[in-house]
């Protein structure tokens, strides 16, 4: 099976094709010009001719199959091929039936013109006229052939020698001879000397003169001459014993042989050739056809060949257009030839060319694009300030790390949303959202502040935005100003308290000095009665000197922002030092729930202040609700996604913080008890916003409150 | 339509080809096929039958000469392998053809039987006597005595129509039809 593939691939049987046909042009031709020949020449022309037609309808199968498999597969071009194929075979189709009707029609024409019904009578008749001619002559010899038996039957045997010589030359005759009846010769006369044997005649004759009736007849001598021939029964006359035959050949006149002869040649001739027609026509239509079939057949081979070599140049161009169309632009094709097929190869060549170029621009400037568009991403990213973008159809379009970080809510999953829908499922950003649609509204840039509540937390938003060119929306912009607002407020009360320190200290120690001098001065001065009058208004100035002199230095504390002296301690060691000051009240109860030891780095001296502050607040808010004094102190390291922490947590068992008061907690002169500056838990915040730290409250269910902290702890990140 | 007539002609001439017609005609056979002694050497006698049948009738009586071939051939067996083999091949010793044409000569009305070698015409008025005529063999000379082994060689005849003989336009019909192809088998004469 292999090596039948390999042979119909080969172009073996192309060559053989060539060869026979090659080699039957020869015979034909040799037989043609040499129609003797024809009689051995015709069965290898045939026997060649038939190989050759097997040979090209093989070949022709073998086209038509493949084309018949490539059409199936719908291989490109083969619609074309067969298209081509069909037009080709059609107008050999129609050429060739015209030219071989025509052909046969001459053919037959052609060869039954050779005959002719009249020329046929003319020459039976011609023939008849002969025979009648002869026939005249035939009837005079008979009757001198019987008048020489007649003489002979006179004579004895013995003289019938002497005599048949005269008769000879009496009548012309070539030879007389005398036979028996069984055919022995007895004598005869030749005018030809040369000959010595008469001609024996044949056994019809013996035969026909057996029944009493003599011959006459026209035949061929063996030189081809027409001759009479006459036999007849010599009669008896009693002295021969058996039956003798005078057997006579009569020359014909050299004329009427001559035209006898020439009417014969042209009998037979007709004849013949009449007789021949139908095996001539069979034969040469026969040949035709054989030609004309062999021309069709290698017509419609070449035909399906040169389909496809029109059609290959075609299909390679489809199939590079396919491979471009799917993204392939590097695709070249071989141009062959100068022709309009090579221009168009060399057009799409040209045009890949110059595709592969534009992809490999598109894709430059796409990288640039990218590249543009990350740089101004991290630029984005790297921003404090919060940014985003919205459409005119309010849709989210972008939105930067920092404004996720400072509405504390991660916009990615809402880009391409509507920017209300945010509002539904994060309703802390109610009033931002809303603030910006309004400002949006008015097509002009805006610039406005908005307070949001944070948790328990107030943020203030410092908002700007700008409608970006050609209606395409608005870029926002907008910054967390929480800590720049607190720290105005906090320089502001400090300016305030040092100020306060500064403007009131000074009077309140000559007050209080003037207060003691009057006392100790007037004291013993002044009747028994008013003394102890007297002694309770100066210690009540001198006392109240002292509380303003506390409230002073409470101030000036606040006001003084000396740097932080920081060094790592011991965080259990540290607190229960602190608490120690404390334990000598029995009443109170402080403990301390740690399970680690923690080193922390902090400025003691200050934190210290925390502590103090911290618990003074707690013990001093549960004794005011005459509640017991119960202080839990703890602390433990938590983690957010940035760093680590250390949370210090201390409760109490007090009436709670007023939900008034949560949000204004931590500013000066926040406070609800009878005594006290408002200034602890202001001085609190301040240290633990120097330590990088957070403070905030909570209040516990159903008694007592909550103050936690936040440090944060980078010794100790892992 | 002789386009139509010529297409079904050439049809019928390829299916002739392909087919051979399986209506035979009668063949030619030999008769008393006898060796005599004649003094130094030997001498045959034998009867040759000629059934035309009416296709070659038809061509004689239209004109066409016919020519009838009789072969004589010496064999000697010669064994291939060794002598007791069945495997014998036979070598021809001696072999001579004759040829003779039969012809109608329309003039005369007779049948002229020409045999090739001597250009010896006969005349017949009937075709059955020229057919008798050339179907005698007799007193057929043989090679010399000492030539031939009458234990160990066969003469063999056989007789057919030489159909290359025909006009060309015939042969190829004469070549495959059966009708023409009507040789006798090869007989052997018997020795005295």
């Amino acid at each position: 099976m292999n090596t039948l593939k390999q042979l119909s691939k080969s172009p073996l049987p192309y060559l053989a094709l060539g060869g026979l046909l090659l080699v039957l042009t020869i015979l034909l031709s040799t037989a043609t010009q040499d129609s003797s020949r024809l009689n051995d020449l015709f069965l290898p022309i045939f026997g060649l001719g038939l190989l050759t037609l097997l040979l090209l309808i093989g070949l022709l199968f073998r086209s038509l199959l493949r084309l018949y498999r490539d059409f199936k597969t719908k291989k490109p071009g083969s619609k074309l091929t067969v298209r081509l194929v069909s037009l080709f075979v059609l107008l050999i189709l129609i050429s060739t039936t015209i030219v071989y009707s025509f052909s046969v029609h001459f053919l037959h024409r052609g060869i039954n013109s050779w005959f002719d019904v009249e020329i046929e009578q003319a020459l039976d008749n011609s023939l008849a006229f002969g025979r009648t001619a002869f026939g005249d002559r035939k009837r005079t010899l008979l009757r001198q052939t019987r008048m020489m038996s007649g003489v002979l039957s006179e004579v004895p045997v013995s003289e019938f020698n002497t005599n048949l010589r005269d008769l000879t030359d009496l009548s012309g005759a070539i030879e007389l001879s005398v036979w028996t009846m069984d055919g022995q010769l007895v004598t005869s006369s030749l005018q030809n000397h040369n000959i010595i044997v008469p001609d024996k005649p044949n056994e019809a004759i013996f035969r026909q003169l057996k029944q009493k009736e003599d011959y006459i007849g026209l035949d061929l001598s063996d030189n081809d001459q027409l001759q009479l021939r006459a036999a007849v029964l010599i009669p008896k006359t009693g002295r021969g014993k058996d039956e003798k035959v005078l057997h006579v050949l009569f020359p014909v006149n050299e004329q009427l042989s001559e035209l006898g002869k020439t009417v014969q040649d042209a009998y037979t001739n007709y004849k013949e050739l009449n007789y021949l027609r139908k095996p001539l026509i069979s034969i040469f239509t026969l040949t035709l056809s054989l030609i004309v079939l062999l021309t069709v057949l290698a017509s419609i081979w070449f035909a399906i060949w040169i389909s496809r070599r029109i059609v290959q140049p075609l299909q390679a161009l489809a199939d590079g257009t396919q491979s471009v169309a799917s993204g392939n632009y590097n695709t070249q094709l071989t141009s062959k030839g100068d022709d309009e097929i090579g221009f168009l190869v060399r057009s799409f060549n040209q045009m890949t060319q110059r595709l592969t170029r534009a992809r490999d621009a598109t894709q430059v400037s796409h990288r640039l694009l990218e590249q543009q568009t990350n740089y101004l991403g991290a630029v984005l990213g790297s921003l404090s300030s919060g940014v985003i973008t919205i459409d005119e159809q309010l849709l989210l379009k972008t939105a930067n790390v920092a404004s996720s970080t400072i509405l504390e809510t991660n916009l990615q999953p809402h880009l391409e949303m509507p920017f209300s829908k945010l509002e539904q499922q994060h309703r802390h950003l109610q009033s931002f959202i809303q603030m910006i649609i309004t400002e949006i509204s008015h097509k002009i840039s805006w610039s406005q502040q908005i307070e949001l509540h944070a948790g328990l937390q107030l943020q203030s938003l410092m908002c700007r935005g700008t409608p970006l060119p050609n209606n395409a929306g608005w870029v926002i912009v907008f910054d967390d100003v929480t800590t720049l607002i607190q720290a105005q407020r906090d320089a502001a009360w400090g300016e305030v308290a040092r100020r306060l320190a500064h403007e009131i200290k000074n009077p309140l120690t000559p007050i209080q000095l003037s207060a003691e001098r009057l006392q100790i001065k007037y004291l013993p001065l002044v009747p028994e009665d008013q003394a102890e009058q007297l002694n309770k208004l100066t210690n009540t100035i001198i006392q109240q000197v002292d509380a303003m002199k506390d409230m002073v230095n409470d101030f000036s504390d606040y006001a003084k922002s000396p740097s932080l002296k920081l060094e790592p301690i011991s965080l259990t060691a540290f607190i229960h030092e602190v608490i120690g000051l404390y334990q000598s009240h029995s009443k109170h109860k402080i403990t301390l729930s740690a399970p680690v030891e923690l080193i922390v780095t902090i400025d003691s001296n200050r934190f210290r202040q925390v502590l103090h502050n911290l618990l003074k607040n707690a013990i001093e808010a549960s004794e005011e609700a005459k509640l017991p004094v119960i202080i839990d102190i703890s602390y433990r390291q938590v983690a957010d996604k940035v760093k680590n922490w250390l949370e210090l947590t201390i409760r109490d068992s007090g009436p709670g913080i007023p939900d008034t008061m949560m949000t204004t907690l931590f500013e000066p002169y926040a406070t609800n008890k009878v005594r006290g500056t408002g200034l602890g838990l202001a001085i609190v915040k301040k240290i633990i916003d120097e330590h990088q730290g957070t403070v905030w409250t909570e209040n516990i269910d159903p008694l007592g409150a909550c103050i936690i902290v936040r440090l944060p702890l980078e010794k100790t990140t892992p | 339509m002789p386009a139509f007539a010529a297409a079904k002609t050439a049809l019928i001439s390829l299916l002739l080809l392909l087919s051979l017609n399986s209506q035979a005609a009668e063949h030619f056979h030999i008769d008393n096929a006898i060796i005599t002694k004649l003094g130094n050497g030997y001498s045959l006698d034998a009867t040759l039958h000629y059934p035309l049948s009416p296709r070659v009738i038809e061509a004689l009586e239209n004109g066409v000469p016919i020519t009838f071939l009789q072969h004589f051939q010496l064999t000697k067996p010669f064994p291939i392998i060794g002598k007791y083999t069945p495997w014998v091949w036979n070598e021809t010793v001696w072999s001579t053809v004759i040829a003779y044409e039969l012809r109608y000569h329309a003039l005369s009305e007779q049948y002229i039987l020409l045999t090739l070698d001597t250009q010896k015409q006969r005349n017949f008025p009937a075709l059955e006597m020229a057919l008798k005529a050339l179907g005698k063999v007799h007193a057929f000379s043989l090679p010399p005595k000492h030539d031939i082994d009458p234990n160990s060689m066969s003469l063999e005849i056989r007789t057919e129509l030489d159909i290359h003989a025909l006009p060309t336009p015939m042969q190829p019909g004469a070549l495959i039809s059966d009708k023409w192809q009507i040789a006798s088998p090869w007989v052997t004469a018997n020795w005295p």
